[in-house]
């Protein structure tokens, strides 16, 4: 029950924060959702995907044409993210029998598939996309405004991480850690690797997919360029920089990079600064945490100083070592 | 009829620009196992510096080869960040790769903005078609056989592919395998270069077009599985031959489509045929 307090603090923030500040507050939440997922399949079932974000557009996309189509929205937000997961196990049949580059290209290859279907298709709105979405309403309570979606954020980070910390303490998650350490090993005791992987894969999309659907109804309109391969890529650098597999790494990296992009964006929208200045300081430092964490803090943020601070506070025992270091297998537990 | 030749001379064109940035892959993977994700945004700095070089006054010719002599600069940066830690895995590698490709963008946009360019190729027209794109498949062709040779017949090409055949025996044998893997990115960084400056007077040019240059150098690499450069040709050439008809007698909207299609299907039905002895 360590995260109640960093819950109730979350849950304190949003009253303090104007108009502006609650519409980072919320894109935040939403990136962390599909970040925790995209971190669980990448540190469990040790697969990068460079198409996070066609989970996230899949369920936005979702959640949209059924408010156009007059369903009541919660049911449209309910669909969400059984339509990503859907989709993911569709797709996921395939191409997770891919590894590493294979999967990469494959993942970012479906996104680009997408957001050209979804570009040309005139039941979406083709290149304009969907306009004039409906406010979220619960049982007749219309959530129309900044602070509601703060809230109804919060309680989808809250569930994606009770969610995805509950898969990795299952059956399915010790299979996949196992899987990660010593995949020969894991096999021959019988870990049933292809079911477990697709489930990882289902669920991650599930996640993005609800950001999605909540993403529609908060923005009120949705176009394929809301989901470019640079959101896959974002979703994959904050998902490096808090560490990958851990549940606080994700949300910790999402706040980190959302926070750092933001504070250098309104930096770089100050009189005098030319009107190229935001995206080459959001690029860049996408670019440049993603290469030293990569390269100098490979277990992440939040696993490294989680690890620091345990040898610290245990001074009688010598510190553990490493017998491979998790450079050569990013995606080993924590 | 016409319109046939035409489609297929266009195809060809556009199909050697993609076999070139293909071949740039598989040299980087062969010798040193890492895809290069940064590939493309080779051909978009070489091909945004031949703009300005032209600008400035170079002439043709001059300018185009400075920009590919950039970009194996690049590709030796790109090499030195990615590779040049020990214990980097190709994985890890991969995600540097991808992040240098993001890291071009901040660049690009600092000094050419975010909108399309282009600069004149080859003028004048044969048989109906640009003549550019018969430069882009003799130059295309002249490189590759050039390329094929230095890994054939001459003691640093040997040494680059026993490299890439055995990294252990290479080093037991006094090859720096470092360097080699080194040098395979400057190759690569050349080749991308070379594929952005002769495809651009006949494509624009934005600094995000290298996602779509990388996949379809990607999709070309792949019928090769990363390491057949000869494969990598037909490839390129089957990639850009179909998007070009698709274009001319479908839709042009479906064109990307292909590409995408054609990698997932190659990948997926090698992965069930070699799943044994890459699992």
């Amino acid at each position: 029950m360590r995260w109640i307090p960093f819950v109730l603090a979350a849950a304190v923030v949003p009253v303090f924060l104007g108009p502006g500040q609650l519409t980072v507050y919320v894109l935040l939440g939403l990136s962390a959702m599909a970040v925790v997922g995209l971190s669980l399949l990448m540190g469990y079932a040790g697969q990068v995907s460079l198409g996070q974000a066609s989970f996230t557009a899949i369920g936005a996309y979702t959640a949209g044409l059924l408010a156009v189509h007059d369903v009541p929205p919660l049911l449209g937000l309910v669909v969400a993210p059984v339509a990503a997961a859907l989709a993911a196990v569709v797709v996921g049949v395939p191409i997770l029998r891919l590894r590493g580059h294979q999967l990469a290209f494959a993942t970012l290859a479906l996104q680009l598939i997408l957001l050209s279907v979804l570009g040309d298709a005139d039941w979406a709105g083709g290149a304009i996309g969907l306009q004039g979405l409906p406010y979220l309403s619960v049982f007749g309570f219309e959530l129309n405004e900044d602070l509601h979606y703060a809230y109804l954020v919060l309680l989808g980070v809250v569930l994606t991480a009770v969610v995805a910390s509950s898969l990795v303490r299952s059956r399915a998650g010790r299979g996949l850690r196992a899987l990660a350490t010593a995949p020969v090993a894991a096999e021959a005791s019988g870990v049933p690797v292809g079911a477990y992987r697709l489930l990882v894969f289902a669920v991650s999309a599930a996640f993005a997919g609800l950001a999605g659907g909540i993403y529609a109804f908060f923005v009120g309109y949705l176009a394929p360029g809301s989901f470019p391969v640079l959101l896959s890529i974002e979703y994959v650098v904050m998902a490096v920089v808090g560490g990958l597999g851990s549940i606080a790494g994700a949300i910790l990296g999402a706040t980190l990079i959302t926070l750092l992009v933001q504070a250098l964006t309104s930096l770089a929208t100050q009189p005098g600064m030319p009107g190229y200045a935001p995206g080459v300081l959001s690029y860049a430092v996408y670019a440049v945490l993603l290469i030293v964490i990569v390269l100098f803090v490979p277990r992440g943020v939040v696993p490294t100083l989680s690890r620091r601070f345990r040898r610290e506070t245990s001074p009688g025992r010598p510190a553990p070592v490493d017998p491979a270091p998790a450079r050569a297998r990013p995606g080993a537990g924590r | 009829m016409a319109a046939l030749v035409q489609y297929l001379i266009t195809g060809i064109g556009v199909g050697c620009a993609y076999a070139l940035l293909g071949s740039g892959l598989v040299v980087i993977y062969r010798v040193t196992r890492v895809v290069n994700f940064a590939q493309g945004s080779f051909a978009v700095l070489a091909a945004l510096t031949v703009t300005t070089l032209l600008a400035a006054g170079l002439p043709h010719g001059l300018a185009e080869v400075s920009a590919v002599l950039l970009a194996a600069a690049i590709g030796l940066l790109t090499g030195l960040v990615a590779t040049g830690r020990p214990g980097t895995t190709p994985q890890s590698a991969l995600i540097v790769t991808l992040g240098l490709g993001v890291f071009a963008y901040a660049v690009e946009i600092l000094f050419w903005g975010d909108q399309p360019r282009s600069f004149p190729g080859l003028p004048g027209t044969v048989a109906g078609v640009q003549s550019h794109y018969l430069l882009i498949a003799a130059v295309t062709a002249v490189v590759l056989a050039a390329t094929a040779l230095l890994f054939a017949r001459t003691d640093l090409g040997r040494a680059l592919t026993a490299t890439a055949e055995d990294p252990y025996a290479a080093r037991a044998v006094g090859i720096d395998v470092r360097r080699m893997g080194l040098l395979a990115f400057v190759v690569g960084g050349a080749l991308g270069g070379l594929a952005g400056v002769l495809i651009t007077p006949v494509q624009q040019v934005t600094f995000d077009s290298d996602v779509a240059l990388v996949v379809n150098g990607f999709s070309a690499a792949i019928l090769g599985n990363l390491t057949r450069p000869g494969l990598t040709l037909a490839g390129g050439l089957l990639l850009g031959v179909v998007q070009a008809l698709v274009g001319g007698y479908g839709s042009t909207s479906y064109q990307t489509e292909v590409a995408l299609v054609l990698m997932l299907a190659v990948l997926i039905v090698r992965a069930g045929s070699t799943r044994a002895e890459t699992a």
